[in-house]
């Protein structure tokens, strides 16, 4: 008698612990879902990304810009600061560099902004930029 | 029908107008010089999908995107 009482309040317990555990993954998932103006942001970064910068974003969460005037390869990490790293001729990390809108942005938008300034006006994003060395 | 987006802290806000309305059309290029005045920089889109910088008010352009001024991070 006891033991079955036992088996039953196990069963229930399990129950209850499976339930409470599909309440916290939702509940997780509904934390780190990117807010509205955030996906707006990746949809409009989206929009204006070539095929295969928008392929490698997709694989990579990164995608490589060719800068204008020195025809140099630049990676930009999904971010909104310090997440633009020029590559050498081996796509190896040579430099970070650091510019970002001055109103406070969403990283699609940034990440926009980043690749047109590079591709339209390369010079001019690094003149404003800081410099870092990339890990 | 013309599009003209502003990056924003909403991600972005986009007016749209019929470029064959000469009062939406005369509040376009107010929006595009307020906006590049402000040190916003105005591009758009080549037929093949590269970006260009413009400077200034094109009315047969289809879709302008604005971003604000860069600097150091």
């Amino acid at each position: 008698m006891f033991v079955t009482q036992l088996n039953d309040a196990n069963g229930q317990l399990r129950r209850l612990l499976a339930a409470c555990l599909q309440l916290a993954r939702a509940f997780r998932e509904w934390y780190l879902r990117p807010s509205t103006r955030e996906q707006r942001g990746l949809k409009l970064l989206r929009e204006w990304l070539s095929q295969k910068q928008l392929t490698q974003y997709d694989t990579h969460r990164y995608f490589e810009v060719i800068g204008c005037h020195t025809g140099k390869r630049y990676r930009i990490y999904h971010g909104n600061g310090a997440n633009v790293i020029e590559l050498d001729d081996a796509a190896l990390p040579r430099t970070g560099w650091c510019f970002v809108p001055n109103d406070h942005l969403v990283a699609g938008d940034v990440m926009l902004a980043q690749k047109i300034a590079l591709e339209t006006d390369e010079r001019g994003a690094l003149a404003s930029a800081n410099n870092f060395t990339p890990r | 029908m013309a599009t003209q987006i502003i990056m924003d802290l909403n991600g972005d806000t986009r007016h749209n107008f019929d470029a064959k309305d000469v009062k939406a059309l005369f509040e376009a290029e107010r929006r595009f010089k307020a906006l590049t005045g402000a040190g916003f920089t105005a591009a758009t889109r080549t037929a093949s999908g590269e970006p260009f910088v413009t400077r200034t008010f094109d009315p047969t352009v289809e879709e302008t995107l604005f971003f604000p001024r860069l600097v150091g991070g």
